[in-house]
């Protein structure tokens, strides 16, 4: 009966800490930027997206409401 | 036995339930804040990025006063409509301050655009454009709100039909100055680009200035150029780039800390 309860107190334990770990890091991988530098490889869309925003809209416009 | 077994188990299953709850509501906490962050800067926070520039700054300014024009420009007319139409003397001199208080407004953009935004601080201007724009934001509200009073569904919906097109081509030079100071301020990333690259003296440069060829058709020949590279060179010049879109994005976030009263003691200058 006791190891009964051990195992389940076991289980307990370390469905709390992959509950505990995932959300840390899973917030982690959101906050972090995900370009990876290690194999210097650059993506074509990160090297598109890069570049757009160093540029300004011609259209771009200032949202202030509409008066009417 | 049973029953301190039962026992365990629910207290374990309390603990688990209620740390997920904590760890839940912690994000919670933190998206909240960043949503409240968001209301107020979604998309100034973008706008201001540009503002260590100070032709950025500039375009920023002028694009605010495009906007806060069009309202003025809309507000008389409508006003004109409602006098016309014989509506309550105090509802229309309450709309008039309202657009006196924007035209004033106006003014003083004038005033800034004239003295120039070389000798600001990013931080220094992009405060400026943050106060003026949630003024003209609160005055164009105001004005709305007042005319929600006055009229009906009905009579807004005709106004608005009514003055449509009339306002976009009496703004139309400013428009024109708007569009050439933007193209301005590419062909300058243009040549940064080009410059990185190793190719200054690129025709591409000029002929976008000139209106040539556009803004994408530009993107896309760099794009091009950059692909034909070796992998250190594609990353050597990527790198450069992302930098200098981080170094815009951590003025613009240290701008926001600091109107948030977090980040005090950071340099009212720009950080970088």
């Amino acid at each position: 009966m006791n190891k009964k309860i051990i195992s389940i107190i076991y289980l307990l334990i370390i469905m709390v800490s992959i509950t505990l770990s995932y959300i840390y890091f899973s917030q982690q991988e959101t906050d972090k930027n995900q370009y990876d530098s290690s194999g210097k490889t650059v993506n074509d869309t990160d090297l598109e997206n890069e570049i757009d925003n160093m540029f300004l809209e011609e259209d771009d416009e200032i949202e202030i409401g509409e008066i009417v | 036995m049973k029953k301190l077994c039962t026992i365990l188990i629910l207290l374990m299953m309390l603990i688990s339930i209620s740390s997920i709850a904590i760890a839940d509501d912690e994000a919670g906490e933190d998206n909240q804040e960043e949503q409240d962050q968001g209301n107020l800067d979604s998309e100034t926070e973008v706008e201001i990025e540009v503002m260590s520039n100070p032709l950025g700054a500039e375009i920023r300014l002028l694009q605010l006063q495009k906007a806060l024009l069009k309202n003025i420009l809309k507000g008389e007319m409508v006003v004109d409509v409602l006098e016309d139409l014989g509506f309550d003397n105090d509802n229309i001199t309450e709309l008039r301050d309202i657009l006196t208080k924007m035209k004033e407004l106006n003014d003083t953009i004038d005033d800034l655009l004239d003295e120039g935004m070389e000798e600001l601080s990013s931080n220094e201007s992009a405060q400026i454009f943050v106060e003026n724009k949630t003024l003209a934001k609160n005055l164009t509200k105001q004005f709305r709100e007042k005319l929600i009073e006055t009229l009906n569904e009905m009579e807004l919906n005709q106004l608005r039909q009514r003055i449509k097109d009339l306002v976009d081509e009496q703004l139309e030079s400013l428009a024109k100055y708007i569009q050439n100071r933007i193209r301005q301020f590419n062909r300058n990333q243009l040549y940064r680009l080009y410059g990185l690259i190793g190719d200054a003296d690129n025709p591409y440069i000029a002929e976008y200035l000139s209106g040539e060829i556009t803004l994408g058709q530009a993107k896309l020949q760099i794009n091009k150029i950059i692909n034909n590279m070796t992998k250190e060179k594609r990353f050597l010049i990527f790198s450069e780039i992302k930098e200098e879109n981080l170094k815009k994005k951590i003025n613009a976030e240290a701008f926001i800390d600091q109107m948030h009263g977090k980040g005090k003691g950071k340099g009212k200058k720009g950080l970088i």
